[in-house]
């Protein structure tokens, strides 16, 4: 082997610029490619691992007190393998002045007497277990930072009716199971609702109806209507992915790009270098190397700058992933678990240098076949014959000599020609698609944004314990008169009960400027709000819940009751928790007699043009210090994380495709210093010389724009209504509308610019060709 | 040490070599003459097992060549042959040291044994101080010399030559001439392929002349 590992080592270093081209382009690939494998699997598994470490609940049931016993529940284990319970469960509605971090919901409380167990071990991240009557402890994730910061510290008791609860702990629970836990004899106190039971299966536990059925078998033998509710652990995994699935479509196209684009340029290279290495072919058959040993010779060249690559590649591509994991899974509870995992990394340190070999070994075997005489007694390939016929077709027109000539090139070697147009055709076909991505994403936010309004105001301030003295319709007028104000929309958010349904469903009632705010003009489907008792509700809602526009709901509030029907279906919902949007006279109408506090309501507040939000929310606060002001500006880290990605990705692919040219233009000038010696030798000078190298290849980056660019515009047609779908929102159509004739053109133009910057450097390698030292080179 | 058997080959139409029959025995000098195109360099890489016959047999070394798989003609080459050739066909990623010593790591000696032996034969060939030089950077003459020892490196039983002075000035030219001389008359068995006279009458003893892919003449020489 040592001949062979000889011969390699020495053509490795005596072509650098080939060796660099691939070990940069697997390097940048890899990276890409493991950023991409390493998101896409954090996807699922954190929750997973986390929800095994915990001993999470596969269902959280309830049941009827009044109808089945807690003997009859424990008796009840048909299919189980673990089961916690029962608890005494009850719902809270805790006084709105709580503090910011319950605001006004209602809250879920069960009594255990401590937070192990055989389901759903819970994680007590600060404090102690209730021990005695007056406590609680609260559900939260997990905080990263101390205890003191952020609305915990806020929250020091729970008063709900005449109890007063005293917080004592704060805990996770991955399945969920209530919002705070106290002592059982503290629960049964409260007049319990509920019994609370969590079950672990065996068998089958993938799907609803799956879980359905082993919830049925559980409460076979227990009296009928005993079951008040059975929550799925797929809610909260759906939950868990939705955020980091949305990015899951443009991580795999960016992937896929990444990796075809990665094999094409690999297998460009390599066949390159196979045909340029023609003669030295010849001399290693000459002298005695077997076909397989002038095999290994070539895999040998490719393999060490490629593993290289591959190793740098996928550790380059684990540290930028890392971060972009942690951010996306703090405040889900498990953010700690988000490293990268072993598959990925063996996908990156394996895999990648595998695909390589196999892109190498089908020009690698063109060496194993070539005869050693047809290539060795000449010194030189013989001609092939359509590239001549082109050349003289196009020396008849009246292009610049140097510029037909070069328009002729791509002719000569058309499998080289074709391999160099596909990977161009990928990389215009990735900054399309990442140029219309980011500018969707940016719509979307901006929908958002105007949607979401620029300040939210709250008539309690946490900071300074203070009510305000001012009645709502006081506040409105004082915000209406603030300088810079130009809508104003009051929200009232209130949970209401479904008939039919166990699980409540939030309202925003909402008067002023609602629909003006932004709501109306992302309409997905139906209309606004045009008469009573009709409602509009979020995508998001309608998903979950499975509603669909048309539909009617019976809903129940105080002592009212009232049809209402879903008339609209917009992108986003109001500020907050996800809601119906209701006219303010629905509440008149179902609970006439209420009595509104001013705390209840929150403003949502648009600027005019120019104003300085932080600014306007200072001045509220200072008119008022009654009242909480803060810029409410929409979260755009989504669309942040999401450009900057696809910028990231595209410059990748750019900087990618461009080394593909090099690679291709330097293999031709290789290829041709003979010619190149003899036209400069007959009199073409060195501007000629770079005109025809860069002639020869602007004109594939033409092609592979007018190629690329509608199949960028097919992959955003799909991938971008595709990635709404796993957010569980729908897109308006003016989303997807991006394109304008401009920015095709500089679409068209960025294929030219890549080809034209690979080119410029191995082409003015050929310009400076001393026709001496080829002449004297044979 | 080598015979041909009513050799043909054809490259399209036109047939290279038509019926060619040769013997050459152990020690012999032969030369190859014949104008541009009539086959030579085509017959040569027949008995190189470069090249196989449409029809006829290439029997080298009491092995036939034209029955032989791509791998075992490798193993044949690296074992019994040695070539040198017009344009040299050095290796241009390594020095001279190295070209000439891959050729016996080939056959499976150590680095370094092979590379005292290629610097024993550089020095023989007068080039020992060009050891590290690339190809590119070497003269016409020193790389045939180079050549000649790679050629040499594994003791061939037969060295063959395709134009070996051919690219080179009557200088450089003569000082080949006088070393493939040297080689014979210590026993070397030698074909040289040329259309250079003197070098023919130089170093062969005897002289097969080719016309249009058939023998014409045979007939042998007085050395000057
Ligand atoms: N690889 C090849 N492909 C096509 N024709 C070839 C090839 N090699 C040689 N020939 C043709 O075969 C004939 C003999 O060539 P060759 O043996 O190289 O001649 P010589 O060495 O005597 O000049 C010539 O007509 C040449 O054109
Ligand atoms: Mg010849």
């Amino acid at each position: 082997m040592s001949a062979v590992w000889r011969a390699a080592r020495a053509a490795v270093h005596r072509r650098k610029l080939q060796t660099f081209v691939i070990g940069l382009v697997v390097l940048l690939c890899t990276a890409t490619g493991v950023v991409s494998l390493a998101l896409l699997d954090a996807v699922s598994a954190p929750f997973d691992r986390a929800f095994e470490a915990q001993r999470g609940a596969q269902v959280v049931a309830t049941y009827d007190p009044a109808r089945v016993s807690d003997d009859q529940l424990i008796g009840a284990s048909t299919g189980l393998t673990a089961i916690a319970g029962p608890f005494p469960q009850v719902v809270i509605e805790p006084a709105g002045d709580a503090g910011s971090f319950l605001g006004g919901r209602p809250l879920t409380v069960a009594g255990r007497a401590d937070p192990g167990g055989a389901v759903d071990q819970l994680d007590l991240w600060h404090g102690r277990w209730p021990s005695g009557p007056g406590e609680i402890v609260l559900a939260a994730e997990p905080h990263p930072d101390d205890y003191d910061l952020g609305p915990f510290a806020d929250t020091t008791t729970v008063t709900a009716g005449r109890v007063t609860l005293r917080v004592v702990g704060w805990a996770f629970s991955i399945s969920g199971s209530a919002d705070g836990w106290v002592t059982p004899a503290q629960a049964a106190a409260l007049h319990p609702t509920a019994t609370q039971m969590l079950y672990r299966f065996a068998g089958d536990v993938a799907t609803r109806d799956a879980l359905k059925a082993r919830v049925a078998g559980v409460a076979t033998g227990l009296p009928g209507g005993a079951l008040l509710s059975a929550q799925p652990y797929l809610v909260l995994k759906e939950k868990a992915a939705a955020q980091p699935g949305t990015y899951l479509p443009f991580l795999a196209t960016f992937g896929v790009l990444g990796l075809l684009v990665a094999v094409i340029i690999v297998g460009n290279v390599v066949s390159g270098a196979v045909v340029s290495g023609l003669r030295h072919i010849g001399v290693l058959k000459a002298i005695g190397f077997t076909p397989r040993q002038v095999v290994a010779v070539y895999l040998t060249m490719v393999g060490v700058p490629a593993v290289a690559g591959a190793v740098l590649g996928t550790l380059l591509g684990a540290n930028a992933a890392q971060p972009m994991l942690v951010s996306t899974f703090r405040g889900l509870g498990f953010g700690q678990e988000a490293g990268t995992r072993a598959w990925v990394w063996a996908a990156g340190l394996i895999g990648v240098p595998m695909i390589v070999l196999l892109a190498a070994l089908l020009p690698a075997r063109r060496a194993h076949r070539l005869s050693a005489a047809e290539v060795i007694s000449a010194g030189s390939a013989p001609r092939r014959g359509h590239g001549l016929r082109v050349q003289r077709a196009l020396s008849a027109t009246r292009l610049p000599r140097s510029v037909s000539l070069g328009l002729g090139l791509p002719f000569a070697r058309p499998g080289r020609t074709a391999l160099t147009l596909a990977t161009l055709v990928l990389g215009v076909t990735t900054v399309t698609f990442a140029v219309g991505l980011s500018d969707s994403v940016v719509r979307i936010t901006g929908l958002g944004d105007q949607a979401a309004g620029q300040i939210g105001v709250r008539a309690y301030n946490t900071d300074e314990r203070a009510t305000t003295t001012r009645t709502d319709a006081q506040v409105e007028e004082l915000l209406r008169g603030m300088p810079g104000t130009a809508r104003i929309a009051t929200y009232l958010n209130q949970s209401v009960s479904v008939v039919g349904s166990s699980e409540p469903i939030l309202v925003n009632f909402g008067r002023g400027e609602v629909a003006a705010m932004g709501y109306e003009a992302q309409l997905l489907e139906g209309h606004w709000i045009d008469g009573p008792d009709q409602v509009v509700a979020p995508s998001q809602l309608l998903n979950r819940r499975g509603l669909r526009v048309g539909d009617q709901l019976t809903v129940v509030l105080g002592g009212g009751r009232r049809a209402i029907t879903v008339v609209g279906e917009t992108m986003s919902g109001a500020p907050g928790p996800v809601g119906l949007f209701a006219d303010w006279q629905l509440l008149d109408q179902l609970d006439p007699g209420r009595k509104l506090i001013p705390f209840e309501y929150r403003y949502q507040v648009q600027v005019t043009e120019g104003t300085d939000l932080d600014g306007y929310a200072a001045a509220v606060r200072a008119a008022d210090p009654g009242l909480y002001s803060w810029n409410d500006a929409g979260d755009s880290s989504f669309a942040v994380v999401v450009t900057s990605f696809a910028g990231v990705v595209s410059v990748l692919l750019a900087v990618v495709t461009a080394l593909g040219v090099l690679n291709t233009v330097a293999l031709t000038v290789h290829d041709r210093r003979r010619d190149l010696g003899m036209l400069k030798s007959i009199g073409m000078t060195p501007r000629q010389v770079v005109a025809m190298m860069v002639t020869s290849v602007a004109a594939l980056g033409v092609a592979g724009g007018l190629a690329g660019i509608p199949l960028g515009m097919v992959a955003h047609r799909f991938i971008v209504p595709l990635a709404a779908r796993a957010a569980a929102i729908r897109l308006p159509g003016e989303v997807l509308r991006v394109w304008r004739p401009g920015l095709l053109a500089l679409l068209v133009l960025s294929g030219v610019l890549i080809a034209v910057l690979g080119a410029l450097l191995p082409a003015r390698a050929a310009a400076r060709v001393s026709i001496a030292q080829v002449l004297h080179n044979e | 040490m080598v015979r041909l058997d009513g050799v043909r080959k054809e490259y399209g139409e036109t047939a290279a070599l038509d019926g060619v029959s040769l013997e050459i025995y152990p020690g012999e000098a032969v030369a190859v003459m014949g104008p541009s195109g009539c086959g030579k360099s085509t017959l040569l890489n027949m008995i190189a097992g470069l090249d196989r016959p449409a029809a006829g047999t290439v029997e080298v070394h009491g092995e036939r060549l034209d029955t032989m798989t791509e791998t075992g003609l490798a193993l044949f080459r690296r074992h019994h042959l040695g070539m040198i050739f017009q344009f040299f066909n050095l290796l241009d990623d390594l020095p001279a040291l190295d070209n000439v010593a891959l050729a016996a790591q080939l056959t499976g000696s150590k680095a370094g044994p092979a590379r005292k032996r290629a610097l024993e034969l550089l020095g023989e060939l007068g080039i020992a101080d060009r050891r590290n030089v690339y190809p590119a950077a070497l003269s016409g003459g020193e790389r045939q010399r180079v050549a000649v020892a790679r050629a040499l490196m594994n003791r061939p039983a037969l060295l063959l030559a395709d134009e070996p002075t051919g690219a080179l000035d009557s200088k450089a030219g003569e000082q080949v001439m006088d070393l493939l001389l040297d080689l014979n008359q210590i026993g070397q068995t030698l074909l040289i392929v040329t259309h250079d006279e003197r070098l023919a009458h130089r170093c062969a003893s005897r002289l097969v002349e080719l016309g249009d892919g058939t023998v014409v003449r045979e007939s042998a020489l007085e050395r000057l």
